[in-house]
């Protein structure tokens, strides 16, 4: 962490320089916020920022070309100042600020930015697989850099907002045969208001305000965030009662709301949109591969109650893959809840005795509740089934192949960009199978619903693509491929002290901490 | 110090047999008697502290924590039976054979025990678990896989205390097959040693598959094994103490139970100490 | 000597047979440490790239051959999600770990050693009937439960202790010089972290050790027992020399010795199982490191940190062993 000390010495005395040269009057950052996260973060590495517990950490220290402000699900300059996107789609140029400087004090130019894409292409980044069809990036002039794609791409903007620029001159020293990813999983080379302090990945990682930001420091802010890893709910609950922490993610439903109404804390509730799906293998040669038993199992699972009740309420009933205030939501594409009619249905097809297999996430609370109802309703029915908790990666490779297939998955999908493509093409293309790292654990196969979503990524005007995507919803309702469970808030508590708390809605389950301070 | 063989049965000693004997009857009959369904989910009742409706109070779902206690008992004792009994066979049949045969066999199999004494076991049946899917069965091949050594090593030295008495001697001399000495003397000479080693080692793998579960590598959902209860209620530890306390002591009074029993038989059978004494 | 060559070359053996063994069961495991490590939507062409980067396409001989031979200079390889050199991984979460033991270790002994002699001493009083009862009770407690129920209690509700992790918040900014704070402490003459690393530690030390101090306490009893029964503490009675002088001086060091055996293997045993406590009292260490591991398929990073805790598992056994051998005239006779 050697040059991290050195940058910081740097940073205080370039603020002091900078008070001394009568600069607009600013509050220097102080205090500290600590913040409790139950998952670990991998590595540092911008590579890898599909993943919301390194997202979260990189979100402050890195900057995008363009990014979600707070809370909003529109894109916004960021060190793009404009761009301009060529007829055929294919072309992108972008415009960048002049003023931003990475945390050694050097400029951020257009170099860096084709030096971060073509670093994050040649390591395999998990971040690049949602680029679509990027080709490549050249820089133009020192603000002016130019992407360029092999076909038209419609969520490509959205998707930039992952794409953490770093410094040329502090990464490419570091490259090695690895391509820097063992230099960056635990150094920052980045722009943003914060910098790596200190990294202990299974302890926690300390941000410091990084004094030379681009973006100033009007307002109040805190001079450290303090990441603090910590999985068990109860000892979140204990640390942010005990005042060691002032913002607790994931403590229990039930605790969130007994918090609600005790002195001294707050409970933040943002629109979340990640969907969490039970996927019926619909290729399978067994119960599921059947549509008529699928809209039998359709009807068996009571969104409401989950909300009402596991949810405590803290979210949006589920209306179909989509949240409903997205771009091309379609409503009642989804069978409702309705236990006689499934039923019927067995009764009439003699499915009483079928025994299916459910897989999921016991590590997370809301999942294993769903499981339970689930088994409780089809239990009613006759229908045992059966929950097999697991890990993601052997989840994941499950799936891989219809025949380890379960009749059921549970999935969450954390989109990473606001846009119907991130939902809907990782769940129901048939390209984004198991097999192939995608989230169509259902095995689902439509080439009407392929072409649909293939159509509607390489589509620019809005308008056209909500209409794709409305009949993409039909179809895959017609076939019964999930039922939708919940759209849960993102609900979290903290100290009253905590002060602008915004949820950021574009980057699941992260807020942007640098605008929060600490009364 | 004359008194290790003339123990009384104290209060306590039938206490715990009384308590082990009430214990198996729920583990077999239990399940039938529970006041509610034990897997019936009641979102709208959930968390509900002890009451005359619920002596037990209800879990995270809405569950009654008295008859997921009383279904669970099945669940935990009867897998914690089924591993013991397996490696006993498994375990004896290792340790015999290693005796009877000796040199470089024994010389293996003693140090292959050695070695496996130095896996983690926790992190070895995480493994485990995830070779053959999460479930109560994977984890009692877990448990099975690395508890035989212990068995193994104990047999062997009781077999070769035995192999070395002069009876057995003189019984090899006169060509008694191995078959015979194996059922007629090792077998009955090592029974007292063993009832105790597994009296004693009920609590030990019963912790053990509780400890499984509770890392989520055990019995999965529904099922009330009582680690699975404990791992279930966690989250709730700050606010509602009996989801974890209640299969906790479940689980603590079972296991002291059977180790005052296992006590009381080591007092009672065990040569070593009768011969001393 | 021999035996002492002996035992270090079975610890070798050992091992490498442990190594095999986790090698084995890692690669029997279904997850895809590929697809977990491609991210999602990688595309089939991504991920078999990185499958063939990665090693995965070489037969599973080849794959421990290759294993080995960086076994063997040093190298445990570098993890595909970290991205850092595992040995340096273990370095950091190592140290944690150690001192938890330790001082469970240290309560273990400070516990079992005294109580053990003394129920000896008074076997069959009342004394000797609670000790017991209280032995037999420490042996039916689930760890993880009890690390929750002090947590609770003294930590949460009390307050009387830290609710989690390693060393205070004022403290954040202390740098160690081993990783080892209460060491490191000590070095850099900071009395007050060592007071506020050490109260990190009570709670999970104790909650780790009970378990195993029910039996320590069970054991060193036994020994002790068998050491009261022999001629020469009957003789030194008979000579009139005083209870204090017999308990000592001749039954402790004695008695104790077999017992240290098993203090041996417990500690590695309880290396094991921090992961339970260190997940519940947000402790950073090899447990955690070592769940993450195995939820990532991160095969080298699951492999290396079963080689490392068989390591000191093996290296507390030798060095008992070691113990044992010097103390002992008649294996030195034997050697």
């Amino acid at each position: 962490m050697k040059t991290v000390t050195a940058a910081r010495i740097l940073g205080v005395s370039v603020s002091m320089l900078a008070l001394v040269g009568a600069m607009p009057v600013q509050a220097a950052p102080s205090g500290v916020l600590v913040i409790a996260e139950n998952e670990t973060p991998e590595n540092l590495d911008p590579a890898n920022a599909v993943n919301s517990t390194v997202n979260q950490l990189l979100v402050g220290v890195y900057n995008t070309l363009v990014q979600f402000p707070a809370g909003k699900t529109a894109v916004e300059p960021q060190l793009a100042t404009d761009w301009d996107i060529s007829e055929d789609g294919k072309t992108y140029t972008f415009t960048l600020r002049d003023d931003v400087t990475f945390h050694d004090g050097s400029p951020l130019t257009a170099a860096d930015v084709v030096f971060t894409l073509d670093r994050l292409q040649a390591a395999s980044a998990a971040v690049m697989n949602d680029m679509g069809p990027y080709a490549g990036a050249d820089a133009v002039d020192d603000t002016t850099v130019k992407l360029t794609l092999d076909a038209p791409f419609g969520p490509f903007i959205s998707a930039l907002s992952r794409i953490y620029i770093v410094s040329k001159a502090m990464v490419e020293p570091h490259m090695g045969d690895d391509n820097a990813r063992g230099w960056l999983a635990v150094n920052d080379a980045g722009s943003g208001p914060y910098q790596v302090n200190s990294y202990a990945p299974t302890e926690a990682v300390s941000l410091t305000a990084y004094d030379n930001y681009w973006g100033g420091w009007d307002g109040d802010h805190v001079a450290e965030v303090l990441f603090r890893y910590v999985s068990e709910p109860s000892t979140q609950m204990a640390l942010l009662r005990s005042g060691e922490v002032h913002i607790a993610p994931d403590i229990t439903v039930e605790d969130k709301q007994s918090l609600m109404d005790t002195e001294g804390f707050a409970v933040d509730i943002g629109a979340a949109a990640t969907p969490l799906f039970f996927q019926f293998n619909t290729a399978s040669e067994g119960p599921t591969g059947d549509p008529a038993f699928r809209k039998m199992l359709a009807q068996t699972f009571d969104r409401q109650l989950h909300l009402d009740i596991v949810l405590a309420g803290f979210g949006t009933l589920p209306d179909g893959p989509l949240p409903p205030d997205w771009m091309g939501h379609v409503s009642g594409t989804e069978l409702p809840f309705d236990l006689d009619a499934a039923r019927a249905m067995v009764e009439e097809n003699g499915w009483d005795g079928t025994e299916l297999t459910v897989r999921y996430l016991p590590g997370i609370q809301e999942e294993t509740s769903a499981v339970e109802q689930l088994q409780s309703n089809l239990s009613q029915l006759g229908i045992t089934l059966n929950a097999e908790g697991m890990t993601w990666p052997a989840q994941a490779a499950t799936v891989t192949d219809v025949a380890t297939t379960s009749d059921i998955n549970m999935i969450y999908n954390f989109p990473t960009f606001p846009d119907p493509h991130a939902i809907l093409n990782t769940t129901f293309n048939s390209a984004n199978s198991g097999a192939n790292g995608g989230y169509n654990w259902a095995q689902y196969s439509n080439p009407e619903v392929d072409a649909l979503l293939n159509e509607a990524a390489s589509e620019s005007d809005p308008a056209k693509r909500a209409e794709l995507y409305g009949q993409v919803q039909e179809l895959i309702g017609q076939d019964h491929v999930v039922i939708t469970v919940s759209l849960p808030g993102s609900v979290v508590a903290m100290s009253d002290k905590v002060k602008g708390y915004i949820y950021n809605a574009a980057h699941h389950q992260t807020f942007n901490y640098w605008n929060i301070s600490v009364n | 110090m004359g008194n290790l063989t003339s123990y009384p049965k104290g209060a306590l000693e039938w206490a715990a047999i009384f308590l082990a004997v009430a214990i198996l009857i729920m583990a077999l009959f239990g399940g039938w008697f529970t006041p509610y369904d034990p897997l019936q989910i009641d979102f709208r009742g959930k968390l509900q502290p002890p009451s005359g409706e619920h002596w037990l109070g209800t879990d995270g779902s809405g569950r009654d924590v008295l008859s997921r206690l009383m279904a669970g008992a099945q669940l935990t004792i009867l897998s914690t039976l089924v591993v013991i009994a397996v490696v006993l066979v498994i375990g004896c049949a290792i340790g015999i054979t290693s005796a009877f045969v000796g040199g470089w066999l024994d010389n293996l199999l003693m140090r292959l025990a050695d070695i496996w004494l130095g896996f983690p076991p926790l992190i070895l049946a995480l493994g485990f678990a995830a070779a053959l899917g999460s479930s109560l069965e994977a984890a009692i091949w877990a448990l099975i896989f690395s508890w035989w050594p212990n068995y193994a090593r104990l047999s062997r030295m009781i077999t070769n205390d035995i192999l070395s008495e002069p009876f057995v001697a003189g019984a090899t001399a006169l060509g008694v097959p191995t078959w015979r000495k194996v059922v007629f003397y090792v077998i009955p000479n090592a029974f007292d040693v063993l009832i105790i080693q597994v009296t004693l080692d009920i609590s030990a793998v019963m912790l053990a598959i509780s400890g499984l579960s509770f890392i989520g590598v055990g019995a999965q959902i529904p099922a009330p094994e009582w680690g699975a209860m404990i791992a279930g209620g966690r989250a709730h530890a700050g606010s509602a103490w009996w989801v974890v306390m209640v299969p906790g002591l479940a689980i603590f009074v079972t296991a002291l139970a059977f180790n005052i029993i296992g006590d009381m038989l080591r007092r009672e059978l065990d040569p070593t100490t009768r011969r001393r004494a | 000597m021999a035996y002492i060559l002996q035992r270090v070359a079975f610890s070798a053996l050992s091992l490498f047979v442990l190594v095999f063994i986790t090698f084995l069961l890692s690669h029997v495991v279904p997850g895809d440490p590929a697809i977990a490590a491609a991210g999602p939507n990688a595309g089939a062409e991504k991920i078999a790239a990185l499958r063939t980067e990665m090693g995965l396409d070489e037969p599973f001989v080849t794959q421990f051959l290759i294993y080995c031979g960086n076994i063997l200079q040093g190298d445990l390889g570098t993890s595909w999600f970290t991205h850092q050199p595992i040995l340096d991984d273990l370095l950091r979460e190592l140290p944690p770990s150690l001192e938890l033991v330790v001082i469970a270790m240290v309560i273990n002994l400070a516990i079992s050693l005294p109580v053990g002699l003394l129920t000896a001493r008074y076997n069959g009083t009342t004394f000797d009937d609670i000790v017991r009862l209280f032995a037999m009770a420490g042996a039916g407690l689930p760890i993880f439960w009890t690390a929750i129920l002090l947590q609770q209690s003294f930590a949460a509700d009390w307050q009387l202790f830290p609710v989690a992790g390693r060393i205070g918040f004022e403290y954040r900014a202390f740098e160690g010089i081993t990783g080892f704070y209460l060491l490191d402490s000590i070095l850099r003459g900071r009395p007050d972290v060592f007071f506020d690393v050490l109260s990190h530690l009570i709670l999970p030390a104790f909650a780790l050790s009970l378990l195993f101090t029910a039996v320590g306490v069970r054991i060193t009893r036994t020994s002790m027992i068998g050491e009261f029964r022999k001629d020469y503490v009957t003789l030194a009675r008979a000579k009139g020399a005083g209870e204090g002088r017999i308990m000592f001086r001749h039954v402790f060091p004695n008695g104790a010795t077999p017992s240290l055996t098993v203090f041996g293997m417990q500690f590695g045993w309880m290396l094991g199982a921090t992961v339970l406590v260190e997940e519940i009292f947000g402790r950073p260490g090899i447990g955690r490191y070592a769940v993450k591991a195995v939820t990532q398929s991160d095969i080298h990073g699951v492999v290396a940190v079963v080689f490392v805790v068989g390591l000191v598992f093996l290296l507390a056994n030798l060095a008992v062993d070691m113990t044992l051998y010097a103390l002992s005239p008649r294996k030195r006779a034997e050697g």
